[in-house]
């Protein structure tokens, strides 16, 4: 997997032929070609090479399947979390189905909680996307009996997954794996807690535990 | 009996100062015309990145003449988004565009109100028809991207000719120019596009004189020429040949039919210079 030479690309620039490359991100095709459509840098990605054929004298082994293209992609720099400011280039990244997505819980209800996508993958979002976790995604065993009050509450930090576009105002989340759910936390008493379990958070000072749906830290 | 309570004016009449009238000058119109070729637009200035809050962002400039005596046109746009709807709106799988075009107060001669008037809405949804489609729409569900341009100069020139009284003709070139503008504004956001869209004016036009015959120009400047018949304002992409918006107004002579195409491919023409600055426009500011 390695970038050759960047070359820099505008929207509507000719990359190369279908039959060279395989789309990536920030291009389109048309007519057999593969255009740009994003201003930035050019990226080729060689595809993984598979396995060469075994040499066995008894059997007869069947030819390779014929090598993948390579993937060509136009990338602008975005913002990620952890890069300083000076002068970067933001660009605005949507929540698509299988991003994992930090987001802070704003309401629970019975049925679901509502939360605020903070962060896409490494990038910290501008826009404020609202998300969904039912009830039926908080956990993957046991959906009939879980409550939200005992998975969630109001001011914690999840990370969680998209299942879904959803509908005009919602995305939709789940956090039914044992690395998603809660990873920051809050207690009645405003201190910082630490989890102790899948299930309980501990208040560091007063020893307290409180429910929660927590994520494994590792 | 002086009123102490209140800071007062003046006290006695006063009247504003009142200027000497234009009209009394010879008639400098006679032998200016235009100076350029036919198939020459003006000189153009494009930046992008001005705005560091926007998404995106660029700066057009035309330039001025001081023999024609036209001012220049001058656009500032910025780009909003990718963001998301508000939530009363319905669901939609392709991202929602709205353009908004606004002439500041003092742009042109004829001092302009604060409010959006039919014109400036007029060139909001040319505008809108023309980045339409360029977008790659269905990359960017559930969004909406805003792009506002103030028109800080309008392309006007201090005297009108005497044979035309309304600005029209100024109009088309302001939209050539919010087409350039916001396309390179859309590539400064990030946001997909097909192509990169820029706008070109071709009009036909008659000078003075009894035996000059109408000609078709680029770029026109209306002061320049004694009449305007027609006029058309091109969106084009040149990778893809294809016309995204096309604006046509005016009053053609029936007699010459092919007239009308003719005037769209010079336009085309236009947008295909208009379309290697705003090329070299974006090179600049990817490197």
């Amino acid at each position: 997997m390695t970038t050759s030479n960047p070359t820099l690309a505008i929207p509507g620039q000719l990359l190369g032929s279908t039959s060279k490359y395989q789309p990536g991100p920030g291009t389109h095709i048309h007519n057999h070609n593969v255009h740009a459509s994003l201003m930035g840098t050019v990226h080729i990605a060689q595809p993984a090479k598979a396995p060469g054929p075994v040499k066995r004298l008894t059997k007869i082994t069947p030819a390779p399947a014929p090598a993948e293209l390579p993937t060509i992609s136009v990338t602008v720099p975005t913002r990620s979390a952890g890069s300083d400011h000076t002068g970067q280039k933001k660009r605005e990244v949507l929540p698509e189905v299988g991003n994992v997505v930090l987001c802070r819980v704003i309401r629970i209800t019975p049925r679901q909680a509502v939360v605020a996508i903070l962060v896409c993958g490494d990038t910290v979002l501008d826009a404020e996307w609202q998300g969904l976790i039912r009830v039926q995604d908080v956990r993957a065993t046991e959906k009939d009996r879980v409550k939200i009050y005992e998975s969630f509450r109001p001011g914690d930090i999840v990370r969680a997954e998209v299942i879904s576009l959803g509908d005009q105002a919602n995305y939709y989340l789940s956090t039914a794996r044992n690395e998603l759910g809660v990873i920051l936390a809050t207690s009645e008493a405003g201190n910082a807690m630490h989890p102790v379990s899948w299930k309980e958070y501990r208040d560091s000072e007063t020893g307290l535990t409180e429910l929660r749906k927590v994520a494994k830290p590792y | 009996m002086a009123d102490r309570r209140r800071i007062n004016g003046p006290p006695g009449a006063t009247m504003a100062p009142v200027f000497e009238d234009d009209a009394g000058q010879p008639e400098i119109k006679n032998g200016k015309g235009r100076d350029r070729a036919p198939n020459v637009i003006r000189k153009t200035f494009l930046k992008t990145g001005v705005t560091p809050s926007a998404s995106g962002s660029a700066y057009l400039e035309f330039e001025g003449s001081s023999k024609s005596g036209v001012s220049g046109l001058k656009l500032s746009c910025t780009v909003h988004g990718p963001r998301s709807l508000p939530r009363s709106s319905p669901f939609s799988p392709h991202i929602v565009l709205s353009a908004h075009v606004k002439y500041a107060p003092f742009a042109t001669k004829q001092r302009r109100g604060y409010l959006r008037d039919p014109s400036e809405r007029d060139l909001g949804t040319h505008l809108e028809t023309a980045l339409r489609g360029a977008i790659i729409a269905d990359r960017w569900p559930k969004s909406g991207v805003d792009i506002i341009i103030s028109i800080i100069e309008g392309d006007q020139d201090r005297e009108t000719s005497k044979s035309q009284g309304d600005e029209t003709w100024d109009m088309m070139n302001v939209l050539s120019g919010c087409i350039t503008v916001a396309s390179a504004a859309l590539a400064d956001a990030g946001i997909d596009c097909v192509d990169t869209v820029a706008g070109g004016v071709a009009a036909l036009v008659q000078d003075a004189g009894e035996d000059s015959t109408p000609r078709i120009v680029v770029d026109p400047i209306p002061s320049d020429h004694e009449k305007v018949l027609g006029a058309c304002c091109v969106a084009y992409l040149p990778t893809r040949d294809e016309v995204t918006n096309l604006w046509f107004k005016g009053d053609l002579p029936a007699s010459d039919a092919g007239l009308y195409t003719q005037l769209v491919e010079n336009g085309i023409q236009a947008s295909r210079n208009a379309n290697r600055v705003l090329v070299e426009c974006l090179g600049e500011a990817t490197s």
